[in-house]
C-alpha cells in the first residue's frame, strides 16, 4: 500500500559567487529559508536526504547537515548520482514517503563549486586510455551537437537560441548567477571552448544551495498554499558504448526515466505546462525536448528558434533561466528545479510566473563513468 | 599513480583485441567482461574478436581549453572501429586526434588508429592510440612518420 508524497515548501537562496559564505553557511540559509517558508518545527522532520557531490570536500556524509541544521539524532543519507543528485534526493523522499515510512522529509542540496579552480574540467585529466581521456563536460555535450547539426540540420543559430532565451529568463529570476541578457551574435562571438560550443552555451561555476520538504497529504492541507502533489518520478542509466545511435545526438536516460515518470504520473508530455531541465550546454536542453517529448526527435531547433519554449509557449522551459544563467551547484540544481517547479505551480514565482500551469516537470542528466555513461532523473509535479 | 590499472587491459591496448557477445553481438573493448552492457546477459558468452585500425568518426569536437598536460587544440572523437575480418559489430569507442587541428574532421570521415605513448603512469610510459586522417590525405601535419615513435605532443 502506497500513498502520495506532497511537497511542503522550498528554500532558496541566491545562487553565484559567495566567496564570503562556507559551505555549512550555504547549507544553514538554505534551511532556514525553508522554515521561513513553511511552519514547521525541526522536531517535525523525521529524515533528511542529502545532495552533493562534495566538489568542495567538506560535507561527506548526512552529518554535514546535522551539523549545519542542528538536524542531529535525525537520519539523513547523502546521495550522490552525477548531476542527477539534487532531483535523485527528492525522489528517494519521495519513495519514503509513499511507503508510509516516513510523512515529513527534508530535501537539502548543495555545492561549494568555486573554492576549487579544478571544477568540472578535472575529467579531462583522467588517465583513462581508452574511456573519457580528454573528454571534458563541454566535448561531452558539444559531440550531440556535431552529430545533431550533421543529422538533423540543425543550425548553430538555433542551438545558441537556447542561452539567449535562459538569459533572458535569468534576468528576471531573482536567485540567478547571471541576470545579463545576450544576443544570439553574443553567443556565437564568445570564447571557443569545445568547438562548436562557446562559453555562452556553457553554463556558469557557481556557489549555491537549496531545500524542499516533501511529506503527506495531511501536511500539505496543513501547511502549503496549495495541494502539490509528486505525480511521478523516475531514474534511468545508459552509456554510448552499448553502440546504440541514439546515444550520439540524444539520451537514451533521459527518455526512460521521462517514460516512467510519464508513466508513474498519468501524463505525458502534451500535459506539461512548465519544465525546469538540465541546460548544462545550451545543446542539452535543445535535445533534451526531443529526449522529453515536448517535439519530435530532430525538430528541437526549431522549437527553441520558433519561442516554442517561452514563458508564453507550447512548455514554459527553464523560467529559472536554467544552469546557464541561474548556475549548475550540483548537489543543489535539482533540488533547487523542484522548488522552482513548485514556486510556479502555487503561483509565486514572480516576473516568471507562467500563466494557468498545472502540471510541472524538472529533469537532470548527468554524465557518468569515465564520460561514457548518463544518468537521468525526472520527476513530475501536479497542483491537485 | 599506481600503474597496475593499465596493464590489466595492455593485451586489448596493445593489439586492439575486443570481445563479442554471442547473444547481441555487442562488442566490448577494452574490457573482458562477463556481462553484457547491451543485452543484460550475465553471464554472457564473450568471444575474441579483432578490431580493424580504420575506423569512422560517429561525432567529434576540437577542444581548446584543457589541462596544460593536453596540448590544444585537440579534437576527440567518438570513433567505430569494425572487425577485422568484416563481419560483426564494430567497437565504439573515445579517440584523442593526433595530426590534425580539426579542420578536416567530419562525422564518416575515415580515420587511422596510429600507437602512441600517450601520459606517464609514475614513471612507466603507458601506449596505446590516437587516430589520425589517413596519411595520403592529411592536412596540416609535419610529416610522415614522425609521431610513430610516439612521445610528441599531448601525452
Ligand atoms: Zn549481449
Amino acid at each position: 500500500m502506497t500513498r502520495d508524497a506532497y511537497v511542503l515548501g522550498r528554500g532558496m537562496i541566491d545562487f553565484g559567487e559567495r566567496y564570503e559564505d562556507s559551505f555549512d553557511d550555504l547549507l544553514e540559509e538554505a534551511y532556514l529559508a525553508l522554515l521561513d517558508d513553511v511552519n514547521v518545527g525541526s522536531d517535525e522532520i523525521d529524515a533528511a536526504w542529502y545532495g552533493t557531490l562534495d566538489v568542495a570536500d567538506e560535507g561527506m556524509s548526512g552529518a554535514a547537515v546535522a551539523h549545519a541544521t542542528g538536524l542531529f539524532e535525525t537520519p539523513i543519507t547523502q546521495v550522490v548520482n552525477a548531476c542527477a543528485t539534487g532531483s535523485d534526493a527528492v525522489r528517494n523522499a519521495v519513495l519514503a514517503v509513499e511507503s508510509g515510512q516516513v510523512d515529513c522529509a527534508l530535501v537539502i542540496g548543495a555545492e561549494k563549486m568555486r573554492d576549487t579552480a579544478e571544477g568540472l574540467i578535472s575529467l579531462a585529466a583522467e588517465k583513462r586510455v581508452w574511456r573519457g581521456r580528454g573528454v571534458t563536460m563541454p566535448a561531452f555535450f558539444g559531440m550531440r551537437a556535431t552529430r545533431h547539426m550533421e543529422e538533423y540540420g540543425t543550425t548553430r543559430e538555433q542551438i545558441a537560441e537556447v542561452s539567449v532565451k535562459n538569459h533572458r529568463h535569468g534576468s528576471m529570476y531573482p536567485h540567478a548567477h547571471y541576470k545579463f541578457e545576450c544576443s544570439v551574435d553574443d553567443v556565437l562571438s564568445s570564447t571557443t571552448i569545445s568547438e562548436p560550443l562557446n562559453l555562452y552555451d556553457c553554463c556558469p561555476v557557481t556557489d549555491g544551495a537549496a531545500a524542499v520538504l516533501i511529506g503527506t497529504e495531511d501536511l500539505a492541507r496543513e501547511h502549503a498554499p496549495e495541494l502539490v502533489r509528486v505525480a511521478g518520478t523516475g531514474l534511468s542509466s545508459d552509456s554510448f558504448v552499448r553502440g546504440n545511435d541514439a546515444s550520439l545526438t540524444h539520451f537514451p536516460a533521459t527518455r526512460d526515466a521521462s517514460s516512467r515518470a510519464y508513466e508513474a504520473s498519468g501524463y505525458g508530455p502534451e500535459d506539461v505546462d512548465v519544465a525546469e531541465v538540465h541546460d548544462c550546454f545550451s545543446i542539452t536542453e535543445l535535445v533534451t525536448y526531443e529526449d522529453l517529448g515536448f517535439c519530435e526527435v530532430g525538430d528541437g531547433g526549431r522549437f527553441v528558434a520558433e519561442g516554442r519554449a517561452d514563458l508564453d509557449g507550447e512548455v514554459a522551459v527553464n523560467p529559472s533561466g536554467g544552469l546557464l544563467a541561474k548556475g549548475h551547484p550540483i548537489g543543489a540544481t535539482g533540488v533547487a528545479q523542484v522548488a522552482e517547479i513548485y514556486e510556479q505551480l502555487i503561483g509565486q514565482a514572480g516576473d516568471v510566473q507562467v500563466d494557468g500551469v498545472e502540471v510541472g516537470l524538472q529533469h537532470n542528466i548527468g554524465v557518468g563513468r569515465n564520460a561514457t555513461g548518463s544518468v537521468s532523473c525526472v520527476n513530475v509535479l501536479e497542483r491537485v | 599513480m599506481s600503474g597496475i590499472r593499465y596493464s590489466r587491459d595492455r593485451r586489448q591496448h596493445d593489439r586492439l583485441v575486443a570481445f563479442e557477445c554471442q547473444d547481441c553481438g555487442w562488442v566490448s573493448y577494452p574490457e573482458q567482461r562477463r556481462t553484457c552492457k547491451r543485452c543484460g546477459a550475465a553471464p554472457a558468452e564473450f568471444e575474441e574478436v579483432q578490431l580493424a585500425e580504420r575506423g569512422e568518426v560517429q561525432t567529434y569536437v576540437v577542444q581548446s581549453r584543457l589541462p596544460e598536460e593536453f596540448e590544444t587544440p585537440q579534437p576527440v572523437a567518438v570513433v567505430d572501429l569494425p572487425q577485422v575480418d568484416g563481419e560483426g559489430e564494430p567497437a565504439r569507442v573515445y579517440g584523442l586526434l593526433t595530426e590534425t587541428d580539426g579542420d578536416d574532421l567530419e562525422v564518416g570521415r575515415e580515420v587511422v588508429a596510429r600507437y602512441r605513448e600517450l601520459f606517464t603512469a609514475g614513471d612507466r610510459p603507458v601506449h596505446s592510440f590516437k587516430f589520425a586522417p589517413p596519411r595520403a590525405e592529411s592536412i596540416g601535419t609535419d610529416g610522415d612518420g614522425a609521431g610513430d615513435r610516439g612521445g610528441e605532443g599531448e601525452r
